[in-house]
């Protein structure tokens, strides 16, 4: 519309241009000027076809400029050529149409390439505006796939050595004591399910993680008999608040991995739990053998912990480990609204 | 004959269980103790003298594989582990079989037939060299510590505390905070295995610690002594000295 209406002042424009310039003919100025400026507007619309096509790929400069000058120039010609034809179809009769014609000849030349200018740089500043904005919706769209990816690689692979090694006890306990092994084998299965089936990253209440939780430590517990005690302190109100899944998991398996594998004496991993009503604050740790020079880890499992909660909760939530006393302890701090 | 004597280790009570289930069965052995870490593991080496070890990987204080490297004794070695990472290393060290946990009592059996073999051919040639790694497995982490034997007593030694390490033959001095103890190993392995940029192989028979150095000294032409902070001077080779220059960027 606005197009249009833009084509049209520019015609009433040529018109009076024609009329005060040249031939004191009101009839034919108005005819001529706004004959252009329609077939004009209507060339410069089809030219915006193989423009864009052109610019599809980032063309090199110099093929850029002749691709130009090439379009104008068929631009202008048959422009010129059709305002000819029509206008001296409309007045066959004045016969010095051709004069008239000749005498504006410099002056349509000069509009015409004024007016592709324009209209090329108009289609220039559109096509990169959209360009730049289709950059930007790819760009945004691929960063939201590569952080849906990190997610799905930092959320805790179950380490197989765990698998392997209470299924041996499974099997032991078969043979010394398979009303036990067949709870073991229950409590694995449940655990395994929730570690298993949740392939996305959906948040569960933190009740439910601690029950998983739970199953997994009783696990272990059978494999280490007394030598693995747990203690826990929650407060009831914080249990219905969501967090992403298994991300209690590699604190449990690290608490393990330097306290119960490490030390030949009885450890015990407690874990508190305690919110208000902006963050929600979950405490776990371990006693560890102050003797024991610990076999060096890859240490993932805590890293991929922090980055998953930076991906998360952006820099609302925090982690912080602390060994002192000959216990290793994480506190954990996740804000309350973000994943309702 | 006499039966085979078998010493299980593994901190594991459910894995300990299942294995002397598995030796009842088994004609010609007889279960001798079993052990819940590489301490008592070794003090039970000493006592019983098995002649074939049920061994885990994974235990704390001390690994199977440390406890291997400390030993006097040489039984043939079973190893029994949930990881197949070492499946390698274990039989670099000349281990009879390796037993990915769980396994079946056939399983077992065949091991055990492997190792009574390896039992008999032991008798006659007077036994296998004990425990040496010469090369470290690729992408194995650094050491974070080495075991020693000083007399009967076991030390577990921090790298940390590592001063320095000097060529004997085949075998290697490590220099510890609070003293000395020879370790039948090779100084390729600690030059590939120790931390890097902690230590430097400063000459073909010294690799120190970096933190340990207190001065280089020049000595006679073109050549560098470097003085440690225990006041120890060790000599530095061309390359040696290269590498300190870039490590240290002087």
């Amino acid at each position: 519309m606005a197009w249009w209406l833009v084509w049209l002042l520019l015609g009433a424009g040529q018109s009076l241009l024609f009329y005060y310039g040249f031939d004191r003919n009101p009839a034919l100025s108005i005819t001529d000027g706004m004959v252009s400026m329609v077939l004009f507007s209507a060339l410069a619309l089809a030219a915006w076809f193989p423009l864009k096509f052109l610019n599809r790929n980032d063309t090199r400069f110099p093929l850029l400029i002749i691709n130009l000058l090439a379009i104008s120039a068929v631009v202008l010609l048959v422009w010129m050529g059709l305002v000819y034809l029509i206008l001296s179809g409309i007045f066959p009769d004045t016969g010095n149409y051709g004069a008239f014609w000749r005498g504006t000849i410099s002056l349509r030349l000069g509009t015409g390439v004024l007016l592709s200018i324009l209209v090329f740089l108009t289609y220039y500043l559109i096509i990169s505006y959209k360009n730049l904005s289709d950059r930007r919706l790819g760009e945004s769209k691929l960063e939201n796939i590569l952080r849906e990816t990190e997610l799905k690689m930092l959320r805790t692979q179950i380490n197989p050595h765990f698998l392997f090694n209470s299924l041996n006890s499974v099997s032991a306990l078969t043979i010394t004591d398979p009303d036990k092994a067949r709870e073991m084998v229950i409590k694995l299965s449940e655990f395994m399910r929730y570690a298993l089936a949740r392939k996305d990253e959906q948040p569960v209440t933190l009740r439910q993680e601690l029950e998983n939780m739970k199953l997994y430590i009783d696990i272990e517990k059978t494999r280490f008999g007394e030598r693995l005690i747990t203690n826990e302190t929650l407060s009831r109100e914080c249990l219905e608040l969501k967090i992403p899944n298994l991300l209690l998991q590699p604190l449990y398996e690290n608490a393990i991995k330097y306290g119960v594998h490490e030390s030949t004496g009885t450890v015990e991993i407690a874990t508190t739990v305690y919110c208000d009503s902006q963050s929600v604050e979950i405490t776990i740790s371990n006693n560890f053998d102050h003797d024991a020079v610990m076999p060096s880890g890859t240490g993932t499992g805590l890293s991929n912990v922090r980055r998953r909660l930076d991906l998360v909760y952006g820099r609302e939530a925090s982690m912080i480990t602390r060994k002192e006393k000959g216990r290793f302890t994480i506190t954990m701090r996740l804000p309350v609204n973000t994943l309702q | 004959m006499e039966p085979l004597k078998i010493l299980i280790i593994d901190d594991e009570a459910p894995a300990r269980d299942i294995l002397s289930h598995y030796l009842k069965n088994e004609e010609g052995f007889t279960l001798a103790g079993e052990c819940s870490d590489g301490f008592a593991g070794l003090k039970a080496i000493r006592e019983i003298k098995p002649d074939i070890l049920l061994l885990d990987i994974q235990m704390p204080r001390l690994t199977g594989f440390e406890m291997l490297e400390v030993m006097d004794e040489n039984p043939v070695i079973i190893f029994t582990t949930a990881y197949d990472q070492y499946a390698l290393k274990a039989f670099e060290l000349n281990a009879a079989d390796y037993l990915l946990k769980p396994f079946t009592a056939e399983r077992l059996s065949a091991a055990l037939q492997k190792a009574r073999l390896k039992c008999e051919a032991g008798r006659q040639d007077g036994g296998t060299p004990s425990a040496v790694i010469e090369k470290r497995p690729a992408g194995a982490p650094s050491l974070t510590r080495v075991v020693v034997r000083k007399g009967t007593a076991i030390n577990i030694i921090p790298v940390d505390e590592i001063r320095y390490i000097e060529a004997q033959d085949d075998y290697v001095m490590v220099y510890y905070r609070g003293g000395k103890a020879l370790k039948q190993q090779r100084m390729k392995f600690y030059e590939e295995s120790l931390p890097d940029g902690k230590f430097a192989r400063i000459h073909r028979s010294h690799i120190v610690s970096i933190g340990e150095i207190a001065r280089l000294e020049p000595y006679g032409k073109e050549n560098y002594v470097a003085v440690l902070k225990g006041g120890e001077r060790l000599p530095v080779s061309r390359a040696g000295y290269r590498y300190l220059r870039e490590e240290l960027s002087f």
